[in-house]
């Protein structure tokens, strides 16, 4: 799959709509719009919709592993994160502006930070987005 | 698809820890393509997690407050999730208050370790704000089997 990876294979619950920028090994910003149209707005809430905090992460996620797919050629997975702070709700009809930067990287992992922007305000940061190798 | 990503809560300590299931199926819509067929994605894992905690929130206070994920200290995705498998959540309160609660836990598949985290950190708000509270309670009700079922 590897830089190939496209977004019908990406999860569509934490996928990017465009990826903006692109700079291997250094690199990558996106955006992912949040419309009313989301199914997930019923539950999450009946009174007040959000997008879930875990979805913020999971779309950083595929950040990190599209810029890590340019850089190897081979794909990668999240396998953990840390110091993640949600500042902000994401509502419908926000635009978030997601980009990730890589701090190291191994053949074994990779270590990146992240922050999600909406109008120009910080509503999720990740100190740390832990990346490993996978072979789906 | 519904963003109820738990089926059933087993014990509640008050105040202290839960623990609950999450049945996955084929027939959800979250599956994504892994190496040996679908496999669910990880952030939906640790919303298992997550739910578990605001339902101990929920059960503690009496249905008055609920939780919302404020940070996240460490998660770690230890392991693949398949269809048909079943999430064994466990989560444990390190501290709590009016506002704030922290809570840690991990998730097993037949005891096989599929997630840890640790200080995931959460906003007490009002449940009346988030959703009708008659509906939570039937929620309540089926989930810890409280309705003689």
């Amino acid at each position: 799959m590897g830089a190939e990876r496209t977004a019908v294979e990406m999860s569509r619950w934490t996928t990017l709509d465009r990826i903006t920028n692109v700079e291997p090994g250094v690199s990558a910003s996106a955006i992912r719009n949040v419309p009313n149209t989301l199914a997930i707005f019923d539950s999450h809430f009946p009174r007040f919709h959000v997008l879930p905090g875990v979805l913020i992460l999971g779309s950083m996620g595929e950040l990190a592993a599209h810029l890590l797919a340019e850089e190897t050629g081979t794909s990668w997975r999240l396998a953990g994160a840390g110091q993640v702070g949600f500042r902000h709700f994401v509502q419908p009809g926000d635009q978030m502006e997601i980009t990730v930067q890589l701090k190291e990287r191994t053949d074994e992992g990779a270590t990146l930070s992240g922050d999600v922007k909406v109008e120009g305000n910080v509503v999720t940061r990740a100190r740390q987005l832990r990346m490993v190798p996978s072979n789906g | 698809m519904r963003f109820h990503l738990i089926d059933k809560v087993d014990a509640v300590e008050p105040g202290k820890s839960v623990r609950g299931k999450k049945l996955t199926s084929l027939s959800e819509d979250y599956w994504e393509p892994g190496e040996d067929g679908p496999v669910m994605p990880y952030p939906f894992i640790l919303e298992a997690l997550c739910q578990a905690g605001t339902w101990l929130v929920m059960i503690t206070t009496d249905r008055r407050k609920r939780a919302a994920l404020l940070s996240i200290g460490s998660v770690d995705f230890l392991d693949v999730v398949r269809p048909g498998d079943v999430l064994e959540l466990d989560g444990r309160v390190d501290s709590m208050s009016d506002e704030v609660a922290v809570v840690s836990g991990r998730v097993t598949v037949d005891g096989r370790p599929v997630l840890e985290a640790s200080d995931i950190m959460c906003a007490l708000i009002d449940a009346q704000d988030l959703a009708d509270l008659d509906d939570t309670e039937r929620l309540q009700k089926m989930l810890t089997r409280a309705d003689g079922s």
